[in-house]
């Protein structure tokens, strides 16, 4: 964009332009951190208008350690626990039964393979949001509904990330298959032993994908949860919303709360996300 | 091996679709009552079709996306191009202009609605420099005509990360002979620009209009959490109308009919970006 004759004065530029577009874009966040350090409520709000919405003189975590304590006004605790649990039952649940659904579509010697992944794929084009009254009735009826196995089983297949697995299975070279299989190895000892520890990147892959759409999750727990049993994180805090005065200094360490484990997450497996943004990218 | 994933398809995504369809010609309601459900033809998507509620919820969902791809979409174009260059710490930056996109709608809401906060957040001091103190304070997300863009604001903010990968990718699949060509030509970087990085980004333009369509039909969290629809409705969606329907008023064959309309949609649009992408080869 800036013409310049010199490589290093266009490069400085760039990394002055980058600088300041990053703290721009990432300004909202600083202020929601420094906030949930601020323990009045009503300071937190007068602060946002001036610098010093960037700035806490007297850090406190008693906003944290108030909402993990169940006797506060908000028992986040429990919420965040819920929201760990239904993210590892549906990362677990999830890997192994895509994982298992994009081998056998991949390597798999029955009849009507293709027609069988044609149909799989072509399930990407039902938007979730379009279904969720109908899936309510039929999670109630199967008496799913209110608990954590009602978050958990909708969202453990999927065609993408079976179409994923897929993928990465059709490339591993066919000599391997055949050698792998060529001592009587039956398709699950294959898949376990030999697939599985070969597919870290898909695998990975998924799991961020998965675990970012579970941690976020809000439409269909705010339909299934009546009480706080197995509500998410993301529905309790939607729910101070609701109330007519809010605690902004419990609010934001609420936001905290539920922002830290996936950055610890986006953290762990940053190398493999812009890839995966790619793949998931182009089927929609 | 296949049976746990095509079971959980069947149950959970196949079946609630294909009920949507039953549920829609039937005066299902959420609880269950006495009486048996009763077909009733046609009739909910006549009410839908007729209703102004609905076909408001429609055209904010129009406006919203009209407003919301040049806001996302350049913004994204732009971050994306600055990345690609020969930057130090690219992939720093590149972890970092992502965060937005891990942070759930639900925190972006909570920051935004300081950031929105009447008459003294940072939207309105922004609003007070930029006029010389000429503007008064706007209530953002209570003032009819400006809520919408309010909305388009924060969640293009969320969201422009997924665009801005797909630029990335897109970007990198330009040859860079044709720059050396150009520069050869003693083009400047401005006609560098029109006239080999846009129709080189052809095909991406495609894909990413259409993604960020498909998503701004789907609005509903921020629309919830922030406005409920109001004020005066200019914030309505599809989805927040389905959910209404369905969940308050408890009318699940009203909802169902709201969904087909739904899908119908996104199909249509999902159908419109395979006929582009197949012409343009991806």
């Amino acid at each position: 964009m800036f013409k310049s004759q010199n490589g290093v004065s266009l490069r400085t530029v760039q990394l002055v332009t980058a600088i300041c577009v990053s703290l721009i874009l990432i300004a909202p966040l600083v202020m929601l951190f420094v906030a949930s350090l601020k323990t009045d409520r009503f300071e937190i709000m007068a602060d946002m208008g001036s610098w010093r919405a960037f700035w806490v003189s007297t850090p406190s975590f008693d906003n944290f350690a108030e909402i993990m304590s169940f006797s506060g006004p908000y028992g986040f605790a429990r919420y965040l626990v819920n929201s760990l649990i239904i993210l590892v039952g549906t990362l677990g649940l999830g890997i192994i039964f895509c994982s298992m659904a994009g081998y056998v579509l991949a390597r798999g010697s029955m009849r009507g393979r293709a027609a069988l992944l044609a149909a799989v794929i072509s399930l990407y084009i039902i938007p979730q949001e379009s279904i969720m009254m109908p899936l309510l009735l039929i999670v109630t009826r199967m008496g799913l509904g209110d608990g954590f196995l009602a978050q958990i089983l909708p969202w453990a297949a999927n065609p993408i990330y079976i179409f994923i697995f897929y993928q990465f299975f059709s490339q591993i070279p066919i000599e391997i298959h055949e050698a792998a299989t060529l001592d009587g190895t039956k398709p699950f000892q294959a898949w376990r032993y030999v697939y599985m520890p070969m597919s870290v990147p898909a695998t990975a892959t998924v799991a961020i994908l998965m675990g970012i759409e579970s941690w976020n999750q809000y439409l269909w727990p705010v339909l299934i949860t009546q009480t706080s049993y197995a509500r998410p994180i993301s529905v309790a805090i939607a729910a101070i919303f609701g109330n007519d005065e809010i605690y902004w200094n419990y609010a934001m360490a609420a936001s905290v709360t539920m922002m830290i484990p996936i950055l610890i997450f986006y953290m762990l497996f940053q190398r493999w996300f812009v890839s995966s943004f790619i793949s998931s990218a182009v089927k929609g | 091996m296949i049976a746990p994933a095509i079971l959980l398809l069947l149950t959970f995504l196949v079946a609630p679709f294909l009920l949507s369809f039953w549920t829609a010609m039937t005066n299902q309601p959420l609880i269950p009552r006495p009486v048996p459900v009763q077909f009733v033809g046609f009739r909910n998507y006549e009410r839908i079709l007729t209703d102004d509620d609905f076909w408001q919820a429609v055209w904010n969902v129009v406006r919203f996306t009209l407003m919301v791809i040049p806001v996302q979409c350049g913004l994204a174009l732009a971050l994306a191009m600055l990345l690609n260059a020969a930057l130090p710490f690219r992939n720093f930056f590149r972890g970092v202009m992502f965060l937005p996109q891990i942070t759930s709608m639900v925190v972006v809401c909570v920051i935004w609605v300081t950031i929105y906060q009447y008459p003294s957040g940072p939207a309105n001091q922004l609003v007070h420099i930029l006029s010389f103190g000429l503007l008064d304070p706007v209530d953002w997300l209570a003032e009819p005509s400006v809520a919408m863009p309010a909305l388009v604001v924060l969640s293009a903010w969320q969201a422009y990360g997924f665009q801005m990968i797909i630029y990335l990718a897109g970007l990198q699949s330009i040859s860079e002979d044709l720059y050396d060509a150009a520069k050869l030509d003693g083009a400047s970087p401005l006609r560098r620009f029109w006239h080999v990085t846009m129709p080189g980004l052809r095909p991406t333009h495609v894909l990413v209009l259409l993604v960020t369509t498909i998503q701004a039909f789907k609005l509903y969290t921020q629309v919830a959490i922030l406005t409920q629809g109001g004020p005066r409705g200019t914030t309505d969606t599809i989805v927040h109308y389905i959910v209404e329907a369905g969940f308050a008023r408890g009318r699940l064959g009203a909802a169902a009919a709201g969904s087909v309309i739904l899908f119908v949609l996104v199909l249509f649009i999902t159908l419109i970006q395979r006929r582009a992408l197949r012409r343009y080869d991806v």
